[in-house]
Parts: C-alpha cells; sequence; structure tokens
C-alpha cells in the first residue's frame, strides 16, 4: 500500500475552544486543539476518559449537550469551516459527508425500528434513494459489514441482535452515504475483546476499500496500533503529542503519552507485578493549573512547566513529529 | 468476510417485534383481556347500535310506563315508556363517541405540544408548559358549565334564525351541535396530562445516544421527533390512553347527569341516571340498566389499562 498523499488536510481543526457553563461561571474543556486529517488518513485520537475526545469530534459537527459550547478556532472540513455553516448545510455535512459511529451499540440504535429502516433512512434523505433502492443499497452495507443472512436480518430489531452486530450495524448507517470522513468515537469499547479485534479488522477493510479517512477515538493505545497512520494524544483538552504512529511507539516523547505505553500490560510482565499506572487525575475543568496540564502529575516537571503552557513543536530530525513538553524540548535541543 | 462461527446465529424465525412480545404479556394477564372483551363487545354494540335496539329509542308508548324487565323488554320501560335496552345501547354509542373523540383531540393536542416542548426545551418549553399549567388550574366542571350557559344559547338561536332564513334542513338540526359543545370544552380541557406524559418522556429520550445518532446522520427535526422520540414514547401514551378513554366516558356521563353535558333526547348513560335517581325507589331498574353499564365500562378499561401498564413496562411490574 503506497502512503496517501497527506499534504492537503480534509479536515483541519485549529485552536478549537470549548466551555462548559458552571455554576463558577465558563470552564474550559478543550483548549485550542490542532488536529488535521489527510485525505485517507487514519487518525487516532488517544487519551484517558474526559480529556475532552469526544466532545471534539461531536463539536465538530455541532452536536455538544446544551450548556457546553464551541468558543473559538475554526474546523475547516473540504473548504469549508464546520463551525460557520448554516444548519441546512451543516445537515448536508452529517451523514452525507461525515459518518459517526458511536460508542454504545446497546443504546446508540433506536429500539423500535428495524436495523434495515435506520440503514435506508440517511440514503432516503441525502441521496434521495427511492425505498426499494435504499433497501437494495442497505443489504449490500450490511453484507458489507460482516452480517451473514442480511436478507432476512434487514427485518430485525436491535434488540435480536448481538453487541457486535449492532455495532457492525452502526457502522453500516456510518457507512451509507459514502462519508469522506467516518468518526468511530470509541467503537469498540463496550465490546469483549475477540470482536474487538474483529470490529478493527472490518474498519480496516473498509477504510482500504473506500479510501475515506478515519478519525478513531480512543484510550486503548494498543488496540489501534495496527490500525492507525498516525496518532494524537490528548491530554485535559489539548494535545500533547502528534506522532505517526510507527514513530510514536518507538520513540514516545512526553511523559504522558510514556506514561499511557507503560500502562498496557505485556505477556511478559511477571504474574505477581502490579499494572502500572499515572498517579493522580486529570485537572478538574474550571480548575486548570497555570502552566503544562500535565505538570502536577508529571515526575520530570520542572519550575517553567508549572509557570507556562509548552507550544506543541516539531522535532528536528522528523518533523511529523510534534511534542508539548519543556523538558522533551530542551533534550531535543541538546542532542541536536 | 464474515467469520463462518457467526452464522450459527442466523435463525430463520421472523423477527418478534416489541409489540408482538407486549400483545403475549398481556393476553398472560385474566382481568386485562376481561376488560379487553368487555371494551370490545361495548364497542361493537356502540357500532352496530340501530341494527341491535329492539325499538326505536325515542318511541314514547304510554301504555307500557315503567315496566320491570320482561322477555318483550329485557332492562324495562321508562316513565314515558320508552325501551330502556335502546335507550342504553344509544347512551353506549354517545359515550363512545365522546370518549374517542375528546381524547383523539386531546391526545393529538398533547402529543404535539408536549413532543415539542421536551424537545427545543428553552423558553417555547416554559411558554408551553406555563400555558398547560394554566389550563389545568381550570376546574373542568366550571368550564363546561360557562361554555354550556354562555355558548349554548347564541349558537341555538344563530341556528334557529339561519333555519328561518334559508330554511335549510341543515340548521334543525341541534343535536351535533350539543355535541360539538361538549367535545369541545372536554378537549379543551383534558390535554394537559397528555402534553406533561409526552414532555417527561421527550427529556428523557432526548439525551439518549440513538438520538444524537440520529442527528449525525443529519436527520431533520420534525423526522427526529416523529420516527425516534414519540414511538419510544408511546408506551406510556397508550396505557394512559385506555384510562383516558375510561375518563372521558365517566366525564361525559357526569357533565349529562348535571345537565350540562348531551341533552335529552339524546340518550346518555348519564342523564338516564339522572331521570332513574329521581325515582329510583319505586322503579330501581331505571338507575340499576344505565349505572351498571357505565361501571362496567370503567371497570374494564381501568383493568386493561392496568395490563397494558404491566405489558408496555414489563420491568415496572413483578
Amino acid at each position: 500500500m503506497t502512503a496517501p498523499a497527506y499534504n492537503k488536510p480534509l479536515l483541519d481543526v485549529r485552536g478549537l475552544t470549548i466551555e462548559i457553563e458552571t455554576r463558577r461561571g465558563p470552564a474550559v474543556i478543550v483548549d485550542g486543539i490542532n488536529l488535521t486529517v489527510g485525505k485517507g488518513e487514519t487518525v487516532g485520537v488517544v487519551g484517558e476518559s474526559g480529556c475532552g475526545k469526544s466532545l471534539t469530534m461531536l463539536s465538530l459537527v455541532r452536536l455538544l449537550p446544551n450548556k457546553i459550547k464551541v468558543r473559538g478556532g475554526t474546523a475547516v472540513f473540504d473548504g469549508r469551516d464546520l463551525l460557520q455553516m448554516s444548519k441546512s448545510e451543516l445537515r448536508q455535512v452529517r451523514g452525507g459527508k461525515i459518518g459517526f459511529v458511536f460508542q454504545d451499540p446497546m443504546t446508540s440504535l433506536n429500539p423500535v425500528m428495524r436495523i434495515g429502516d435506520q440503514l435506508c433512512e440517511p440514503l432516503i434523505y441525502h441521496r434521495d434513494m427511492k425505498k426499494a433502492d435504499a433497501r437494495k443499497r442497505a443489504i449490500e452495507l450490511l453484507k458489507l459489514v460482516g452480517i451473514p443472512g442480511p436478507e432476512q436480518r434487514i427485518d430485525a430489531y436491535p434488540h435480536e441482535l448481538s453487541g457486535g452486530m449492532r455495532q457492525r450495524v452502526m457502522i453500516a448507517i456510518g457507512l451509507a452515504c459514502d462519508p469522506e470522513l467516518l468518526i468511530a468515537d470509541e467503537p469498540t469499547t463496550a465490546l469483549d475483546v475477540t470482536i474487538q479485534a474483529q470490529i478493527v479488522d472490518l474498519v480496516k477493510e473498509l477504510r482500504r476499500k473506500l479510501g475515506m479517512s478515519v478519525v478513531w477515538i480512543t484510550h486503548d493505545l494498543a488496540l489501534i496500533a495496527g490500525l492507525v497512520d498516525r496518532v494524537a494524544v490528548l491530554y485535559a483538552g489539548t494535545v500533547v503529542e502528534d506522532a505517526p504512529v510507527g514513530e510514536l511507539f518507538k520513540r514516545p516523547t512526553h511523559p504522558y503519552t510514556r506514561g499511557l505505553l507503560a500502562s498496557i500490560p505485556k505477556l511478559s510482565d511477571e504474574r505477581a507485578s502490579r499494572l502500572s499506572s499515572i498517579g493522580g487525575t486529570p485537572p478538574e475543568p474550571g480548575r486548570r493549573p497555570k502552566g503544562c496540564p500535565f505538570a502536577p502529575r508529571c515526575g520530570l516537571a520542572e519550575p517553567i512547566c508549572h509557570e507556562h503552557v509548552p507550544a506543541l513543536l516539531s522535532f528536528a530530525e522528523e518533523p511529523r513529529h510534534r511534542v508539548a513538553c519543556f523538558v522533551a524540548q530542551r533534550q531535543m535541543m541538546e542532542a541536536a | 468476510m464474515a467469520p463462518a462461527n457467526l452464522t450459527a446465529f442466523v435463525d430463520e424465525d421472523p423477527p418478534v417485534s416489541l409489540w408482538r412480545d407486549a400483545w403475549h404479556r398481556l393476553f398472560r394477564n385474566k382481568l386485562a383481556v376481561a376488560g379487553l372483551v368487555i371494551v370490545i363487545f361495548l364497542a361493537l354494540v356502540a357500532m352496530f347500535g340501530p341494527w341491535l335496539t329492539p325499538y326505536d329509542f325515542l318511541t314514547q308508548n304510554l301504555e307500557v310506563r315503567n315496566q320491570a324487565p320482561s322477555l318483550a323488554h329485557l332492562f324495562g320501560t321508562d316513565d314515558l315508556g320508552r325501551d330502556v335496552l335502546s335507550r342504553v345501547i344509544y347512551g353506549t354509542r354517545t359515550a363512545f363517541v365522546v370518549a374517542i373523540v375528546v381524547t383523539t383531540v386531546a391526545v393529538a393536542i398533547g402529543v404535539a405540544l408536549g413532543a415539542i416542548a421536551g424537545y427545543y426545551g428553552g423558553l417555547l418549553d416554559r411558554t408551553i408548559m406555563w400555558f398547560t399549567d394554566m389550563t389545568m388550574s381550570v376546574p373542568n366542571l366550571l368550564l363546561v358549565v360557562v361554555i354550556n350557559a354562555s355558548l349554548k344559547t347564541p349558537v341555538t338561536a344563530w341556528m334557529e334564525a339561519q333555519y328561518q332564513a334559508t330554511l335549510n334542513p341543515f340548521y334543525r338540526q341541534t343535536v351535533w351541535v350539543d355535541f360539538l359543545l361538549v367535545f369541545g370544552s372536554m378537549a379543551l380541557i383534558s390535554w394537559p396530562p397528555y402534553a406533561r406524559l409526552v414532555r417527561a418522556q421527550v427529556l428523557s429520550i432526548r439525551g439518549r445516544p440513538y438520538v444524537t445518532a440520529a442527528r449525525a446522520l443529519g436527520l431533520t427535526n420534525r423526522l427526529i421527533i416523529m420516527r425516534y422520540i414519540v414511538p419510544n414514547a408511546v408506551g406510556p401514551l397508550i396505557v394512559s390512553v385506555s384510562a383516558g378513554l375510561g375518563t372521558a366516558m365517566v366525564l361525559e356521563s357526569a357533565f349529562s347527569f348535571l345537565g350540562v353535558g348531551v341533552n335529552p333526547p339524546t340518550p346518555s348513560w348519564g342523564n338516564m341516571i339522572s331521570d332513574g335517581l329521581r325515582v329510583w325507589q319505586h322503579y330501581p331498574h331505571l338507575l340499576a340498566a344505565p349505572a351498571a353499564v357505565l361501571g362496567l365500562a370503567t371497570v374494564a378499561f381501568s383493568f386493561l389499562g392496568d395490563g397494558l401498564n404491566d405489558a408496555l413496562n414489563p420491568r415496572g411490574s413483578k
């Protein structure tokens, strides 16, 4: 497989800032995220719970919950700023150009609609298909995502399918209109390990077949190692490290990334040894530290880390590897 | 593409819908089945009334006044010699027509307002709920009395004037004006519970992942409300409608009993009970027949409502 051309990004998010209204006033939860996704590229967005992964993606199609608002930044998709679009234009993008796969297949399908009808809905709405044509296409889609007996299953209700099957249906719905970008928000979290692997393989194959871009949100670095081209590590609403996947595993630089990698259990670990973890918890919105958000939990933190926020800077020898850490950047300079 | 072992999960049976599941649970409940049978029976009586009545419900026969039940008059006759069974059957028609029309109108208003209030929230929600609370605060009997007292006379007078002017027999018929006033005033006061119920349902459904998923598909709000939210809110609504039909019948009877509902000679259980009450020491059957049927209908609807509640909310029961 040749490397896709990344020079012209399909999605270019710059300085995206999201705030939540609290009783003590607005609190920043996503702080100026920069993220690009090239055409045909697969990007993994990694970070622990509550670091703003899902909110960032939901904000792109403006589906944030009531009290959460975008305060600044741009999100240019295919030459247009998603955050400035009119509602009707946005509806064309949702489902038509950007497909979503959600976290929980148990609750993300309408329980009173047959899965076929749910699959046909975007086709009829976005592609102006006739009911019979949409049904034909729905059967194809079910076949595409590997559901056996799609002619029968199309009339099933969600509760009649297993979790893995439902997630396949969700993916089929996300893919229905051949989106240019598929955003998968922790699509395997609710599934057991063997099904997780099947779903990852499925998305890999679909991406190759359909040539779309994929953003895969997860907290499981190990799971996406073989799937994505590039990884963006999020911590407390900022990108702390962004690198091609091989580079990231070879040379994890940010202390947080290292912590994440160290907490993946390995078969070679001693049986009785404790699983390694990162001490402390991420800062609450509204109580963000003044300097680097990771500084309070960081073993390498220096006085400057508590005072200033580090910028995301490229490595000299690998410009696609960027990291936001004063200590790592100084070591880079010294090495150069 | 699919792992071979997954094929084992494909069965050839047609999928079982949620509704069929609910039916099964309903049929296991003896009281609910009894309620359903009685409701269906009364509905059939109401539908085929004109073919079932042994006598005309208006024809007076003064030779057979106040007769006790006999083979010729199964429920006896009243003080004008009219056949009570025929009048009870026509009363059933009145009760069903009023209950169905009133409930339909009330549910339509309630579902529309409740769904809009719950889905959009904000100022729209506050305005609609303010309006709902205001409507609920009006005592229903008072409103009906006021509407009857204020509207009935001028409308009837206007109809009479139209008849005098045009001689169109359409204006001679005042029965439907009666019905319209009863329907109208009852529908105006019956919708708030439905609006509140639907709003509460919508509020809880609006945040569910499948609604977010539907919005992420770019579907319009109208489509989302109609296909994702209302169908999921319909279980409690069905229960409430079944109870509401019974309530509407009782309400109609109560209004007619007090003389502000359906006017004689149109038979209603309520005005028959009212007539029977005056002479019940002498002719108890005149009170017993309409009262028994009204009681039967009320009990049947509440059994059915209970059964539906258990069938549609299986987690709540047992």
